[in-house]
């Protein structure tokens, strides 16, 4: 810097002149800094030691490991990073810590991940060019983004209370007495039986008989061809019921209770091996109503709402809370906010004030359950003020559709035969538009609006919306034509008081949501969808999106379910030679009409025992166990559960009537559970075997639609803490092996040329599944030497022992290991944003959009995404009326419509179109925590300490009049049941509304004491050093766990179904377990 | 009194004949108390801090006190922009001038950090934004601030000014103020040698990452020709800085250092 002055020389002023000078400045400035602080005994500018830490443990790729997180569903790529030399207990290896990989986008927002060709030596360094530096860039890619819960993983695979041994119970179920049993003992137990705890094994009631052979029999004992005394005694080893054949065989009633390494087990093992239909997931107790109710709205697959976040304007989050949950926290929170700041309005539907409503424009507190209410009354008011895309919902067919570069098109113009009983769409061979061999016989009818008359879709450009005449002889009614009556059976007015939402408050919503073009979109998940009415409340939701047609549109709705092969390919996982074919009447009832079976006359038609999902999949899992109670339609005689992702007596809603029915041992005779943990459902088992965490096995957890390129996780073990412990695969290998069942053993896997591979181990499946994905489209280069020591190092680190490289190497050819060496490096397979990204990433960095700018984007094609759904959208959905209602044998409705919540018999739980007759006033909600997943991390005293309770939220004015004020003890009267919790008052929930976070309120996993061997556990008591009391929502400093015990079951409050007793109420037609539908009271104790 | 003066700042206090920059105190010994000298610089970047930090009560009061003149008198400073003056203007008025030069990147933007003036930016980068070109002034956050996050970081000193832009000038001159309350105090006690020093050698250190100052002047200058209010107190702050690192470097030249020896 320089003076003004001609010789530059400052200094020339008199220092005293300036002190004068400055005089008159006096302390003009000094108020506002006047604290700050310089301490210049601490200053340190050279290169001396200033007590400032500079040692850091040096590590590279060979201390790290990429796989993928369980902590929740979200499933997210991660990086294992193994403390180096640290296996020098029971376990492998400690794990110094758990971060995102770098590798993969769904880690690495808003930043664009690594090039997947990079180094991991490099990566794992920081030092793969344009990943930047911490110290400059404040961020480096060597690590990506993970959540709380995930980095709390470590104390899921350390936790003290595993199960280390197999494990017999002692005395009668839920004893809590356990003894320890060799693996083999366990295993000959399960197969041959049990004199000591009197159980039969799976030798004695398993029985199988193809389908093809029993029911062609069947026919002819009616046909008088076979008498029923011969059929009896042919099959009385193999079916369930030779009255009743079409219950199946008797490997139905052995049951897997699990859900994930789906693949694995349901599809290999239990269908195919076993012959058992019933392999069951979480489905029910999670929002498979809303799964139902997109892919009934859409012709492909569509199960779920996400919008193109990077370029939406308008996005309406509803019923769903993506900051915390959804495949959120991660991978949209970023985006979200990100979106956000670059201007995008997001509204969000919620009762409370979720994290995500926090940073909406606008929260819109619906009354629970009545979002059906809420979205006919959007459709009314888009309807009425002609805000729909005419262009696109006058498109009949994709080549209609295609001329105005719409990817998707609507059934909006379609005839349906509104004579016939289910309200068929019309065909054009149907009505004789065609000849029935033509090309366009089963064409959707439609009015041409050039020519008023009647043709087959793909014939014409522009057709009629408004259709109501008679055809041939047929009377036909446009899809438009009924959807628009049902949207109008009431006004905008009406549907506000049903939704507790102004009427003005929708006009402007639905105002904003036509404002945008194609660049607004819907997000919608489980608020809508866990009620009785969930299925039609998610419909009505959907068809707003078909009124803008925004599907495939850059900034609208997305569904990309891009990924890469992984069952088959290289090898074909999916099939066993001469494997079993899976038949009879699912368990939990799905899929079927209860008057399409034989028990439909044995139980004198309507009303059905129990209800059946005639429309959805069999896995309404709330079911099960009255089920098995009930002998409906046939008993469990052995029950397999995998509780760490199926702890049902928590997840169900009524879930604390299972342990009665479980500790019943003629009801299931035998219940084996693989678990991590004693949980509230294993420890009802006869047999708990000690299961490996997600850190410790594999698995490959399927992608989502809510990114713009393809990816595929796979989860490889990192690291082994209980020796003892074996993937649940590898032990239903060996119980497989001893009964004699295909899928297993040798030849049991098939590669493309034919060649039959063993199945010993979990890796000879996973390692092909990793080739499989390899090389699927190009495949990925070959690893180094320098990789594939890196690999071997690594898996060395982290495993010890249990790593044998040759046993991994053997499973797939020489030729394909270094591919699969690639993948398993990189945790799986990322697809990059953009074409020779490698290049484009030294030069740009990792912080730029090439997904949006690079002119060969993988996200993007012109204004559409590159991965589309492509196809019609339904307003109308013609399986729907298929199914029949099985306590009164009425179909269910082929539109979306106002539904109240009900119990199986029609009683009314919660009134949507008028009043209810409700004992206690309040709703009572629940969510997913910030700090929990699912039921799995109650054992991490990080997590617990974030939150150390779940408190009830009220709003004031409901306080107020209960004298109740934040941080009280209250009771929370559900009628059945009552239960202690805190009150945290808060405007943040609507009037009227009561709710809490599920995950609390625990029995098991250490939250009660343990009996093994004869030695007790005692339950886990507050961790830390403190009094510490969780008293005052809001206000806690934290710092200290409660027990795992702390806090009250959600699920245990809700109401019972009024017709069963024994479980929470279901949607027969989505088949989701209502969670969100008890009333109850509070007060202060 | 304005709005963010309290009793403990109270004008008055100035006078207080304890206060060791009092200026009559100064002419009480032969040669300008060391102590008086370095209160008076830190009042004189705290003031500039202040008004470049948008406290336009503190700019207004100085003119009030014709401080500026003063100051700018004892300097050398030459041309148009020689005094600044503040005549015509309240607080409120400044605060728009204040907002349209240094907080709304509209036409007559003047980004008040030094990344922004950096001659050789620090990296080459393409970027979203329309005010930066690659491989031109423009940017935010570069190597300017990382330079003097570090000085900061080696005083453990947190900016209060500045917006978090460790490189914005408010937040430079208020480190600077800091660090010559903390050499008054430290000769106020006897003069600890090294901390002296240490302390010094950080202000040098900080004038010497001020050169960008220049820039910023003809800038300022440049835009707000009209008024020149901040014109003339850029011009005063360049000139001031420049001064001062003259004769924190001659001040330097006389002490025996320990690194010298080292």
């Amino acid at each position: 810097m320089s003076a003004d002055d001609s010789d530059g020389d400052g200094a020339t002023v008199s220092r005293r002149d300036l002190i004068k000078a400055v005089g008159s400045i006096g302390v003009i400035a000094a108020a506002s800094n006047a604290a700050v602080d310089v301490d210049v005994d601490d200053l340190w500018t050279d290169d001396e030691h200033h007590y400032v830490g500079d040692e850091y443990g040096e590590y590279d790729a060979s201390d790290v490991i990429h796989t993928t997180c369980g902590q929740c569903n979200t499933f997210c790529p991660v990086k294992v990073q193994l403390a180096d030399g640290s296996g020098t207990g029971e376990y492998s290896s400690l794990v110094r810590k758990l971060a995102g990989n770098p590798y993969s986008f769904l880690n690495t927002q808003p930043f664009s991940q690594v090039p997947y060709g990079s180094d991991p030596e490099d990566v794992a360094m920081g030092d793969v060019e344009g990943s930047g530096d911490v110290d400059t860039d404040r961020w480096s890619l060597s690590g990506g983004r993970i959540c709380l819960k995930g980095q709390a993983g470590i104390q899921t695979a350390f936790d003290s209370y595993r199960v280390r041994k197999p494990m017999k119970r002692v005395g009668p179920r839920g004893s809590g007495e356990w003894k320890t049993v060799s693996w083999e003992q366990a295993i000959q137990d399960i197969v041959e039986g049990d004199d000591e705890l009197g159980h039969p094994g799976l030798e004695d009631v398993w029985g199988y008989a193809p389908k093809e052979d029993v029911m062609s029999d069947w026919e002819a004992v009616q046909n008088g061809e076979l008498s029923k005394s011969a059929f009896d005694e042919r099959y009385a080893e193999d079916l369930i019921d030779t009255d009743h054949p079409d219950l199946g065989p008797k490997s139905n009633q052995i049951v897997d209770v699990g859900g994930f390494r789906r693949n694995f087990i349901r599809n290999r093992l239990w269908h195919q091996g076993l012959g058992s239909i019933n392999s069951v997931h979480h489905a029910g107790t999670c929002g498979v109503s809303s799964v139902m109710g997109n892919v009934r709205s859409h012709a492909a697959q569509k199960k779920r709402q996400y919008p193109d976040i990077d370029n939406c304007e308008y996005l309406i989050a509803w019923g769903t809370n993506p900051m915390v949950a959804n495949k959120g926290p991660t991978w949209l929170a970023p985006k979200l906010t990100n979106a956000i700041e670059d201007g995008m309005r997001m509204d969000v539907i919620d009762p409370r004030l979720s994290k995500t409503a926090e940073k909406a424009d606008t929260w819109v507190p619906v009354e629970p359950g009545a979002d059906g209410a809420l979205a006919l009354g959007m459709a009314r008011w888009i309807i009425e003020n002609d805000r729909h895309d005419l262009t696109y919902l006058q498109n009949p067919s994709q080549s209609a559709a295609s001329d105005d570069d719409e990817p998707t098109w609507s059934d909006a113009t379609h005839l349906v035969l509104v004579d016939e009983d289910a309200g068929p769409k019309a065909r054009a061979g149907d009505l004789g538009l065609v000849d029935e061999n033509a090309d366009t016989a089963d064409d959707f009818v439609v009015i041409d609006a050039d020519t008023g008359e009647p043709r087959p879709a793909s014939e014409v450009d522009t057709a009629v919306l408004d259709v109501d005449v008679t055809v041939e002889g047929a009377a036909v009614r446009s899809v438009w034509s009924q959807y628009r009556e049902r949207v109008f059976e009431h006004t905008v007015e009406e549907y506000a008081e049903m939704a507790g939402v102004p009427a003005e408050q929708i006009a402007d919503i639905a105002d904003e949501f036509t404002s945008h073009g194609k660049r607004a979109a819907i997000m919608a998940y489980r608020g809508p969808a866990k009620h009785t009415n969930g299925f039609y409340n998610t419909r009505a939701i959907a068809t707003l999106q078909h009124l803008i047609g925004n599907y495939d549109w850059k900034g609208g709705q997305i569904t990309p379910y891009a990924g890469y092969d992984t069952m088959s390919g290289r090898y074909d996982l999916g099939s066993v030679p001469d494997g079993r074919s899976p038949w009879g009447i699912p368990l939990l009832r799905g899929g079927i009409n209860y008057e399409d079976t034989s028990l439909f006359e044995r139980d004198d038609g309507y009303p059905a025992k129990r209800p059946w999902f005639p429309v959805a999949p069999p896995q309404a899992t709330q079911e099960l166990y009255g089920s098995a109670a009930d002998e409906y339609p046939y008993g469990v005689e052995a029950l397999f559960i995998r509780p760490y992702s199926n702890n049902h007596v928590m997840a169900v809603a009524g879930g604390d009537e299972i342990p009665a029915i479980l500790r019943d041992t003629d009801t299931i005779p035998l219940i084996v559970a693989s678990d991590t943990v004693i949980g509230e459902t294993s420890q009802y088992a006869d047999y708990i075997l000690p299961e490996p965490t997600y850190l410790e096995r594999w698995e490959n957890f399927g992608t989502y639609p809510n990114k713009r390129l393809a990816d595929e996780k796979i989860s490889q073990p990192a690291v082994s803490v209980v020796p003892d412990a074996r993937p649940f695969e590898d032990v239903l290998i060996d119980l497989w092996s001893e009964l004699g069942l295909p899928g297993v053993g040798e030849d049991a896997i098939a590669d493309a040329e034919g060649d039959l591979w063993p199945l010993e181990r979990a890796e000879d499946f996973y390692v092909k599944l990793a080739a499989n994905i390899a090389y699927d489209r190009d495949p990925v280069p070959d690893a180094s030497a320098d990789e594939r020591r890196v690999f071997r190092e690594s898996h060395e680190n982290g495993l010890g022992d249990q790593f044998d490289l040759d046993r991994w190497k053997a499973a797939v050819t020489d030729e394909e290991w270094p591919k699969v060496v690639t993948v398993l490096n990189r945790g799986g397979r990322f697809e990059e944003p953009a074409g020779e990204y490698d290049e484009a990433f030294g030069e740009h960095g990792h912080d730029y959009d090439y997904a949006e700018r690079a002119r060969d984007s993988n996200a993007y094609d012109g204004e559409h995404m590159r991965y589309k759904l492509e196809s019609r959208v339904d307003f109308y959905s013609e399986v729907v009326p298929n199914g029949k209602h099985s306590f009164t044998g009425e179909r269910f409705d082929p539109l979306p419509k106002v539904d109240d919540v009900e119990h199986y018999d029609g009683t009314v739980q919660a009134a949507v179109r008028g009043d209810d007759d409700r004992d206690r006033p309040l709703r009572l909600i629940n969510w997913k925590p910030r700090t929990q997943g699912m039921h799995r991390t109650q054992n991490s005293p990080w997590l617990r300490e974030t939150r150390p309770e779940n408190p009830v939220w009220i709003n004031p004015r409901d306080a107020e009049e209960r004298g109740i004020e934040n941080g009280d003890e209250i009771a929370l009267d559900a009628g059945r049941e009552t239960v202690d919790a805190v009150a945290m008052v808060t405007s943040g929930i609507r009037p009227g509304v009561v709710g809490a976070m599920w995950g609390w309120g625990r029995t098991g996993d250490g939250a009660t004491a343990e009996t093994i061997d004869g030695e007790t556990r005692e339950a886990v008591e507050a961790d830390g050093h403190s009094d510490y009391q969780f008293d005052e929502p809001m206000t806690e400093e934290g710092g200290y766990a409660k027990g795992r015990d702390a806090g009250f079951a959600i699920n245990h409050v809700q109401p019972l179904d009024e017709e069963l007793g024994d479980t929470g109420l279901s949607d027969l037609v989505g088949g989701s377990n209502a969670q969100y539908d008890a009333f109850v009271d509070v007060e202060r104790r | 009194m304005s709005a963010h003066t309290n009793d403990a700042t109270d004008p008055d206090d100035a006078n207080d004949s304890t206060d060791p920059g009092d200026p009559d105190d100064a002419n009480a010994t032969d040669g300008p108390d060391g102590a008086a000298l370095a209160t008076a610089r830190a009042r004189l970047y705290g003031l500039l801090a202040a008004a470049f930090d948008g406290e336009t009560e503190a700019i207004a009061e100085a003119f009030e006190r014709d401080a500026f003149a003063a100051v700018a008198d004892a300097l050398p400073i030459d041309g148009e922009q020689a005094i600044p003056d503040g005549d015509g203007h309240d607080a409120d008025s400044l605060a728009v001038g204040y907002d349209t030069l240094f907080v709304v990147p509209g036409s007559h933007y003047v980004p008040p950090f030094a990344s922004a003036h950096a001659t050789e930016p620090s990296e080459e980068f393409e970027s979203d934004s329309r005010y930066h070109t690659a491989g031109e002034a423009g940017e935010l956050l570069g190597d300017p601030a990382a330079d003097m996050a570090q000085l900061y970081a080696a005083a453990g000193f947190s900016p209060r000014r500045g917006d978090g832009i460790p490189d914005h000038v408010a937040a430079c001159f208020e480190f600077m103020r800091a660090l010559c309350e903390r050499e008054a105090t430290l000769l106020e006690d006897g003069g600890d040698e090294p901390a002296v020093d240490a302390v010094c050698d950080l202000q040098a250190q900080t004038l010497s990452r001020l050169g960008w100052l220049d820039r910023f002047d003809e800038a300022v200058a440049e835009q707000d020709a009209a008024e020149g209010v901040f014109a003339g107190i850029a011009r005063l702050a360049r000139t001031f800085a420049a001064w001062d690192a003259s004769e924190v470097a001659a001040q330097s030249d006389d002490r025996p250092s320990d690194t010298e020896h080292a």
